[in-house]
């Protein structure tokens, strides 16, 4: 009989905390989000059940939670904490990325330069909440709309809030839907919606192979500390182009990019102990990344405007939204919103190209805060 | 420590103009080059071309199509002017081909016209990209 209590004891039902109870809510609400409703069902889906699996009460000393060392769950964490997963998934990417419509278009980079100033209004708006200079660049680089990035920089500067940044990047990507339309209907006219684009000039393949050559070295040159990301992203991409490695390129934006991403979305979702999650301080980061992530909307859209004033072929106003790193999801509502308005106005390969450049530009800032916070 | 007074004594304000700055003239600076870079790869094809020996060049083969001034709306219309291109492809073709194709043959707005014929489906997807043509008959000119 004793042996029985003492096993009862030791179950999950017996050690349930109401905290953990609250994260297993959560979990399964990123699952049915996931599965039933398709949002980003790639990242929400591991996350979500990483959750689930990371608030399963259990006896402490077994070596079994993610934070405990010796746990599998903390050796497959060592990917997340080292930044290895992220700068895996940049290789991927790179290797999925079309870079044609930003060399046909290289002025639209301007808007994934300028929807990163979201980044540095919530660095100062951190700063200002009482965070730390670390914690405050973590949760500011949300603002680039990247998950990876927010991963890697978070791992960097400030380990301990790896769970609610990164679960705070990842639902506002998911949302992306709900928080960009008002925002773009809020600071554009239908008039400005209605721009068209120019056709775009075909890019010769000779400008797509050493585009990522040329890319890296000025990016990198100018943060060094961007290596791990950008390096990897450029190199994914030359693979993709040079023609004679599409076996590698073909791997690395499938199998390769795949098992990052479970790992990753795992790992990250485990981390989210209700004990370790629940704090005012997760709060903070959510309300703070809600900030970043429209701040750096409304400020692509508002530099496009600001372009429009000087140039003589106007752009779509709508591209600035996609100047976040969110790809495709951005570019997709800028599309569909260019749409609604006006069936035959085509922005995707526009807004594709803004995208991408938001993608170079977030990495950049995470290597411009880690190498201002490095000491 | 909260506010204004947080964010000088963590020298916030130059962290973030200073951040700003950089990435900015970073990508600045990536897409004065992207911008620069086909006019460069122009002149060392010229320079290279200048410097080759001339070799015979074959005439291009004639375009054998001819468009008309003004392109019909008419999306079935449309779908005949490009008939000659889906012979020239085959039964199955890959849609950037067909789209390579009516590019080289002049034909405005490929891409809204490939959506168009998409959304009519004039254009079957057979995944992977590989499509087939399924214009009715009796919209086909006799």
């Amino acid at each position: 009989m004793e042996l029985l209590f003492q096993f009862l004891a030791n179950t999950g039902y017996w050690l349930a905390d109401y905290r953990q109870i609250i994260m297993i809510v959560v979990g399964s609400v990123f699952v049915y989000l996931g599965t039933a409703k398709k949002y980003e069902p790639l990242l929400l889906v591991p996350i979500g059940f990483g959750i689930l699996v990371g608030n399963i009460p259990f006896f402490k000393g077994f070596g079994l939670g993610i934070y405990e060392p010796n746990s599998v769950l903390h050796y497959l964490y060592f990917g997340v904490t080292t930044g290895l997963y992220p700068s895996i998934i940049f290789l991927g990417l790179g290797a999925m990325t079309d870079f044609s419509s930003l060399l046909a278009r290289p002025i639209l980079m301007l808007l994934g330069a300028a929807a990163q100033m979201g980044i540095f209004f919530t660095l100062l708006s951190a700063l200002a909440l009482g965070f730390l200079p670390k914690e405050a660049a973590s949760i500011a680089i949300i603002g680039g709309a990247d998950g990876p990035t927010s991963i890697f920089l978070t791992a960097k500067l400030a380990p301990h809030l790896i769970g609610p940044i990164a679960i705070a990047a990842y639902s506002y990507m998911a949302l992306i839907p709900v928080i960009q339309p008002p925002i773009m209907r809020l600071l554009t006219t239908r008039k400005e919606r209605l721009i068209r684009m120019q056709e775009l000039r075909a890019v010769p393949k000779k400008e797509l192979v050493i585009f990522p050559t040329i890319a890296v070295l000025l990016c990198c040159f100018l943060a060094p500390a961007s290596i791990p990301l950008l390096g990897m992203f450029f190199f994914g991409n030359f693979l993709k182009e040079c023609g004679v490695t599409d076996r590698l390129a073909q791997t690395a934006r499938t199998a390769i990019i795949d098992t990052a991403t479970i790992l990753l979305g795992l790992t990250v979702g485990a981390s989210t102990q209700g004990d370790v999650f629940l704090t005012p301080k997760s709060l903070g980061i959510f309300l703070l990344g809600a900030v970043a992530f429209s701040i750096a909307t409304a400020s692509g859209i508002i530099f496009a405007k600001i372009m429009n004033l000087f140039l003589k072929e106007k752009i779509n106003p709508l591209l600035g939204a996609s100047g976040v790193s969110a790809v495709p999801g951005s570019a997709r509502e800028v599309h569909l919103m260019g749409q609604s308005e006006d069936p035959e106005n085509y922005l995707l390969m526009h807004a594709m190209a803004c995208n991408s450049s938001g993608v170079i530009g977030s990495a950049i800032c995470a290597g411009v805060l880690w190498s201002f916070l490095l000491a | 420590m909260y506010g204004f007074k947080a964010i000088s004594y963590y020298n916030g304000w130059a962290m973030a103009l200073t951040g700003a700055l950089i990435v900015f003239a970073g990508l600045v600076v990536l897409s004065t080059t992207i911008y620069i870079f086909p006019k460069i790869l122009m002149l060392w094809e010229k320079r290279q071309i200048k410097y080759k020996m001339p070799i015979e060049v074959e005439p291009e083969e004639q375009q054998a199509l001819s468009l008309p001034k003004q392109f019909p709306s008419d999306i079935n219309e449309i779908a005949n002017l490009y008939k000659p291109l889906i012979e020239e492809l085959g039964e199955t073709f890959y849609l950037t081909d067909l789209y390579e194709i009516s590019k080289k043959y002049d034909f405005p707005h490929p891409h809204i016209t490939l959506a168009a014929f998409r959304d009519s489906e004039i254009l079957i997807p057979h995944g992977k990209g590989v499509f087939t043509w399924n214009q009715p008959e009796d919209n086909e000119k006799e």
